[in-house]
């Protein structure tokens, strides 16, 4: 019985070959796209799950809170913390300190092997913290190689680097920064690329020393802290031990903010933008629903097209139920029958789906610039998606169908009377609407994505960004004699227009808040966003000063330059009578000599800060250099080879500042790419179900059509008949699309706080092109329909 | 009125190829009622066809009052033919998604007649016809020969100049096929020119000439003296 159905499936989607092709290929498409974003996903979720403690796994991270109602949070702690934590709470099984910072390696020339040298952002970590995080050690561990100072460990990939073969770099050292030499006492497997913790290179926290190590007020986001809590305690169990030590240690009544501590889950790391971390990585738990929303609506459209077709058709097929029924199949044997056709199709589309996921996997990779390798059957789950897959298209798109046809009358059935509404005119048209609802929904919000990523492209920032690049400078006390001759030498160089030494562009990812004081010996009641550069700083980057001058030439702070923002915070009016008020900060003080008009010192996401600008050579970490454009090939190799010279021992770099700045919305572009492109399928997927529903009706009406011809109708009169139903029913789901696009995408710009304007535009274009894309691919099926031979349809009953 | 000469109709299919028609010529006058007879097959539905500009003939010429239709474009056929013809099949050939109402509305629709006129116009034939109680009622709903009556209605509700009808009582018992000849008659009587294609002698008795084909093309040609001379 089982073979014979199949044969009968088989040869009724034979029959059918049109619609099942329609099916099939919409239905894989979808089913691609579903299967990318499954991969794509459990990627994301993939992060730090690794490790054996990870659920007791926490971050201690820091927020203030003040007066003004401004919050601020940072991913590291005070330096003093780690120890006092451990000392403290009876609650962690481990405390672990681990502070990010880079340097240029270098690792000696051997037999063989050249001498390299690279710069790398390195790590200085307490052995504890491979107790909490058990990393598979090739050599050593980390009670050995990482209790003594001047030691470090390192990733495999990282010692093949250096040494050609990690087992050599064993007992060998490497030296940072030019001056201090580490013995390599440990050798660690390579990370995954789903880790937060991008560890290559791993001091011994004993090498460490800062100046702020006793400094309970400064916190900087690279110095973080990670606590494995005892078997069974709870978050609650620490609340009381936290307020303890808050008034003990962290009690400042001068400091401007409440000091408060958190407890963040290893697994929320990944996916809180709050905090950051240490891979740069971060995926909110939104944009990973967002793209699960859109899978499931590729899901439902795909099988919406399924469902109007199947039972579009069941109409035709009424008579094998008939006599199927007369010789005594019983109705759920029936519904297995339909079942089995649909799951058919659903296996031969799953089939497709996997060539076409295959094949546009290394696309999704390049969105990650190569920083990712996704594989289809990678991770055997994917087996488990795809049979739940399975089972939940060949339920959805067939068990309505099957009902339908496995309940018509046998009497009816055999004479071909099944009424011609019986496959459910009246649900057609609602899943019909659904259908251009989703794809509506999924026009706006792409729409607005596009225009909300132009407008952060296009947006006026208050600074130049343009041939500007950013070359990174060595900060310590030997080389930061050098700055004045490198600057001499790069003025010689052709194609240079403006030289800056500074601590950071305008926007940057590095921000430093702290204190300060204006016109008072009190400190205000919120932080100041401090940016220190010299006297060139303005004219580099471009930046208006509205009131006074750019400060004078000198190395340590004497003048401040600030921004409008900051007087407006001090309720200031003119910006002329800020000028010669006495700021202090960083324990310097001195007058305000010039205001700059308001720059966006942050990504597009935040608000402008106060900001104050100095000059504190001690501070510099790179120089800006303003470029002709016509000539920035030939300037930049100048500027790498004078680099060079000028220091040795260290290893240039450089960016440009508008591409830094894209990097900001990193996340949004490949977000915003995936989203694209995947609302096109939907609405691919919409339309070739629309193609196949009015191919259908035009044939379920050949004769009405040609009746209507004799009677005079011209075709254009049939073109417009066969297509009005349709833009009712577009029309209709544009209408219930509107408000739940706006909803989505108001909350999605909600996320920005510079954004482009929500008008009506996107609805209507929305609107205009589904209805658009309708009339045309009705009208195309319909129009053959109504220039069929009129004779040959009527002839035949 | 109706002037054929030596229309030729041959269909192409991939095998072979069928000569329907095969040099016809035929007359038809004003006012006149024309049975067409012969074999299955012979040609007579295709006559009809090319006659309701339904269809184009490979040659030949067809001339209604003077004007050449062969050479209208496919607009200007379907202008002419809704002006100027109706048609009754043999299977009735209403659209079951409408009501009998509605289906007698569609030619008046399709001529741009305004709506107080086409309410009236219809009304006007649903009475005539003896199917008022029936206006609001779906094809589906109605016996045969009630639906070749609305049929019938639909044909005439534009008041044409010419009827083509083929096999009208084809699909009805003999009740009901003669109820609706007496209605052809009646209209005939009225003025309008008809063509019938029939297999039943009893039909073609009502006409007043009938033409005989065979093979695609006529055979012989028979004026129906009771009739004619009634006419006179
Ligand atoms: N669409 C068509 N394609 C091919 N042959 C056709 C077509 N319509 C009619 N014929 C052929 O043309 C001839 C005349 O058909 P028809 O006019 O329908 O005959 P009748 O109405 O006299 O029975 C027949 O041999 C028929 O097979
Ligand atoms: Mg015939």
């Amino acid at each position: 019985m089982f073979k014979l159905n199949l044969k009968i499936a088989l040869r009724n989607l034979w029959k059918y070959k049109g619609y099942t092709a329609i099916n099939v290929f919409g239905l894989s498409i979808g089913l691609a796209s579903c299967i990318l974003i499954f991969i794509f996903v459990r990627y994301q979720l993939s992060f730090d799950k690794d490790y054996v403690n990870g659920d007791r796994i926490y971050r201690v991270v820091t927020s203030w809170k003040y007066t003004d109602g401004n919050e601020f949070s940072s991913s590291g702690t005070p330096l003093p913390l780690p120890a006092v934590f451990r000392n403290d709470f009876s609650q962690f099984e481990k405390v672990a300190a681990i502070q990010q910072s880079g340097g240029i390696i270098k690792a000696k020339a051997q037999v063989g092997k050249a001498e390299v040298k690279d710069s790398e952002s390195v790590f200085y970590a307490e052995p504890s913290f491979f107790e909490i995080f058990n990393y598979e050690w090739l050599s050593g561990n980390p009670n050995q190689s990482l209790s003594a100072p001047n030691t470090v460990v390192l990733s495999e990939k990282t010692a093949n680097k250096y040494f050609g073969d990690w087992h050599k770099a064993l007992g060998n050292s490497i030296n940072l920064d030019a001056s201090k030499d580490f013995k390599v006492t440990g050798v660690i497997k390579d990370n995954p690329q789903n880790s937060s913790f991008p560890l290559e290179i791993i001091f011994s926290y004993a090498s460490f020393n800062d100046r702020n190590m006793k400094e309970w007020g400064s916190v900087s986001s690279g110095s973080e802290c990670y606590v494995l809590l005892k078997n069974g305690v709870a978050l609650s169990d620490l609340a009381k031990p936290l307020a303890q030590h808050l008034n003990k240690y962290e009690n400042d009544k001068d400091a401007p903010g409440k000091v408060n501590h958190t407890f963040q889950p290893l697994e929320d790391i990944h996916h809180n933008e709050d905090y950051g971390n240490f891979a740069q990585k971060n995926t909110p738990y939104n944009q990973i629903i967002g793209l699960g929303i859109i899978g499931l609506f590729l899901l439902v459209t795909a099988c919406i097209n399924f469902v109007n077709l199947a039972t579009a058709q069941a109409i035709s097929r009424s008579k094998e139920v008939g006599v199927r029924k007369v010789m005594g199949s019983p109705r759920n044997q029936l519904i297995w029958q339909f079942l089995s056709e649909t799951a058919i199709i659903t296996i031969i589309a799953l089939l497709l789906a996997c060539v076409f996921a295959e094949l546009t996997l290394p696309k999704m990779e390049n969105l990650f610039g190569g920083d990712v390798s996704f594989s289809l059957f990678g991770h055997p789950i994917i087996f488990v998606f795809l049979f739940g897959l399975l089972v939940f298209v060949s339920f959805l798109a067939g068990l309505y169908p099957a009902l339908i046809m496995s309940g018509f009358s046998p009497a009816l059935a055999i004479k071909n009377k099944v009424a011609a509404n019986a496959g459910g005119v009246g649900l057609r048209k609602t899943l019909v609407v659904v259908q251009f609802a989703i794809t509506a929904i999924l026009i706006v919000s792409t729409l607005v994505v596009i225009k909300q990523m132009s407008f952060i492209r296009e947006k006026s920032l208050g600074f130049d960004t343009e041939a500007i690049t950013i070359v990174d400078l060595p900060g310590d006390s030997l080389s930061q004699l050098k700055y004045n001759s490198f600057k001499e030498k790069l003025l010689a160089v052709n194609g240079i227009k403006t030289i800056s030494f500074n601590a950071g562009a305008p926007s940057s990812g590095s921000n430093n808040e702290t204190s300060f004081t204006y016109n008072s010996s009190k400190s205000a009641d919120f932080q100041i966003s401090v940016k220190s550069g010299d006297e060139e700083y303005f004219k580099t980057f471009g930046l208006t000063i509205l009131a006074g001058k750019a400060f004078t030439k000198s190395d340590t702070t004497k003048e401040f330059v600030v921004n409008e923002t900051l007087l407006k915070k001090l309720n200031i009016m003119k910006p002329e009578d800020a000028i010669g008020k006495i700021m202090k900060i960083w324990g310097s003080s001195g007058p305000i000599v010039g205001v700059v008009k308001d720059f966006n010192n942050y990504s597009l996401h935040e608000a402008i800060a106060p900001i104050a600008i100095f000059s504190r050579k001690t501070r510099y970490s790179t120089v800006a250099i303003k470029l002709d454009t016509k000539e920035v090939a030939s300037a930049m190799k100048n500027i790498e080879s004078t680099f060079n010279s000028t220091f040795p021992d260290y290893v240039y770099e450089s960016n440009f500042l508008d591409e830094n700045l894209k990097g900001f919305y990193e996340t949004e572009q490949i977000m915003g790419t995936l989203f694209k492109v995947f609302a096109s399928v939907v609405i691919f997927i919409s339309f070739i179900g629309l193609f196949g529903l009015i191919s259908f009706v035009a044939t379920q009406r050949t004769k009405e059509i040609a009746i209507r011809k004799v009677l005079g109708a011209s075709n254009l009169e049939l073109v417009k008949m066969l297509n009005s139903s349709f833009l009712w029913m577009v029309l209709i789901a544009n209408l219930v699309a509107w408000p739940v696009a706006y909803i989505f995408v108001s909350n999605w710009l909600s996320t920005f706080q510079y954004r482009t304007e929500l008008n009506v535009w996107p609805f209507v274009i929305a609107m205009i092109a589904s209805m658009g894309i309708t009339v045309i691919t009705v009208s195309l099926r319909s129009y053959r329909a109504a220039k069929v031979n009129t004779i040959d349809a009527l002839k035949y009953e | 009125m109706i002037k054929i000469e030596n229309l030729e109709k041959v269909y192409k299919t991939e095998e072979i190829e069928t000569t329907a028609l095969n040099g016809i010529n035929l007359h038809v006058k004003a006012g006149e009622f024309v049975s067409i007879m012969g074999p299955s097959g012979c040609g007579k539905s295709t006559l009809l066809n090319v006659m309701g500009l339904l269809d184009k003939p490979e040659s030949g010429s067809y001339k209604f009052i003077d004007t050449e239709l062969l050479t209208l474009n496919d607009k200007e056929r379907s202008n002419f033919r809704k002006r100027n013809m109706g048609f009754v099949f043999q299977n009735f050939n209403l659209i079951d998604e409408l009501t009998v109402f509605e289906n007698i509305e569609l030619p008046l629709i399709y001529n741009k007649v305004p709506t107080v006129e086409r309410k009236r116009l219809v009304n006007e034939i649903i009475g005539r016809m003896n199917i008022v109680n029936r206006s609001g009622h779906f094809p589906q709903q109605l016996s045969g020969g009630q639906q070749q009556r609305v049929a019938v209605a639909r044909a005439l509700v534009t008041k044409p100049k010419l009827v083509l009808a083929d096999e009208p009582t084809g699909n009805l018992d003999s009740t009901h096929g003669n109820e609706v000849m007496e209605l052809l008659c009646e209209l005939n009587e009225t003025g309008t020119t008809i063509v019938m294609v029939t297999h039943s002698s009893h039909d073609a008795s009502f006409s007043n000439r009938i033409i005989n084909l065979k093979d695609g093309h006529v055979i012989s040609e028979k004026i129906n003296k009771g009739k004619t001379e009634e006419l006179i």
